[in-house]
């Protein structure tokens, strides 16, 4: 008995919690976050030229340099938007991670964590959305247009909508954990789907870095800072996020043993014990206690 | 302005407004979502604590109560 629970403690321990190590990374993630973003965004702006356009009828010359086509400073959105794009299949693959390991262990607790990790994706996959269709309404003229990666996306952007419409729609905690880890599972299928499709897909209008002849220098030290300071901003949500969902199952693990103590108060209502303490009256010990980890 | 180089930053100043949307609409979106986090974290603390006092008491209420079941029957008779 002795070795059951201790075997039980250490899994307990084992589980996803705030305030583990990861949370005591947050302040220099979130300073660090902060830097490169800022770092990104400068040199994006002011170092890096606009990308070169299609060639003009003639030439000028500016900073003592020849020019010769049309600058195009909208792709500039490219340096938050892949970046951006990363992160939400950076989470998605989390989310799936947790989603199997909910599978496996049946533990609600990697639930949760799957949960925590599909919202912060979708922020990334609207954030995603959003600064492309920017870029696309410029470059292409267009709010939308069927491109296989927009499409691919678009659909990846839906399973993970169906994700949380299914959520709320089970109430029985294990059941809605089952068919919510199946889903986190296709949707992270659907993820090499949409980064492969414009290889796969030549025809493609979305622009491939590798297919455009690669990025320059100063282009891929600008996108890596992005990366990193996005990737950074990625973990402090998610987070900052899974906290405030524990401090809730908390509250409402409390909710339910308070609910649970009036409602035995009020069965015991005929015997001599009155609860000093509230107008319902106590008579017995609840027959469960709240564990607040799932 | 020489015409070439008007054709040259000819997308320039009319992708400015996409470019600028794009980076506010993020940085904004990503700031209201941390902030919804840590106004909702400030709101459910200040209910977790309340409650995890109310349960206390209800507790030590309760064991009070059980010592003094606990006592004989007469004891309160002489």
């Amino acid at each position: 008995m002795r070795w059951a629970l201790s075997d039980s403690n250490s899994k307990r321990r084992r589980l996803p919690e705030s305030g583990q190590w990861p949370d005591k990374l947050m302040v220099p993630a979130i300073i660090a976050a902060a830097v490169f973003s800022t770092a990104g965004f400068l040199d994006a702006m002011l170092r890096v030229g606009p990308v070169n356009g299609a060639s003009v009828n003639g030439f000028a010359l500016i900073g003592g340099q020849v020019v010769d086509h049309v600058q195009l400073l909208s792709q500039k959105i490219f340096y938050f938007h892949m970046p951006v794009a990363i992160v939400s299949f950076v989470l998605l693959v989390f989310a799936a991670y947790y989603c199997v390991r909910y599978l496996v262990s049946r533990e609600l607790r990697f639930d949760t964590c799957a949960q925590v990790a599909m919202e912060v994706s979708l922020l990334f996959v609207i954030l995603t959305m959003v600064t492309g269709d920017l870029w696309t309404r410029f470059e292409w003229g267009v709010w939308w247009t069927w491109d296989p990666r927009l499409t691919t996306y678009l659909i990846l952007m839906l399973i993970i909508i169906a994700y949380f419409i299914l959520r709320n729609a089970v109430d029985e905690p294990e059941r809605r954990a089952t068919y919510c880890s199946v889903i986190g599972v296709i949707a992270f299928v659907d993820v090499p789907i949409c980064f492969m499709i414009t290889r796969l897909i030549p025809s493609s209008l979305h622009p491939v870095v590798t297919r455009q002849g690669g990025m320059t220098g100063d282009m891929a030290a600008a996108l890596a800072l992005c990366l990193i300071g996005m990737l950074l901003v990625g973990f402090v949500l998610y987070r900052a996020r899974f906290a405030q969902v524990r401090v809730d199952q908390r509250v409402q693990a409390l909710k339910d043993e308070l609910a649970l103590f009036e409602e035995e108060g009020r069965a015991g209502a005929g015997s001599a014990d009155v609860w000093p303490f509230s107008d319902a009256p106590l008579a017995a010990e609840p027959h469960t206690q709240p564990s607040g980890e799932d | 302005m020489d015409p070439i180089l008007a054709d040259i930053y000819s997308t320039i100043v009319p992708s400015a407004p996409y470019l600028i949307g794009a980076y506010a609409l993020l940085w904004c979106a990503l700031l209201a979502f941390i902030l919804v986090i840590v106004r909702h974290v400030r709101k459910s603390e200040k209910q977790l604590v309340l409650l995890e006092e109310e349960v206390a008491d209800l507790k030590a209420a309760r064991a009070q109560r059980g010592v003094a079941g606990d006592a004989p029957a007469d004891g309160g008779q002489e």
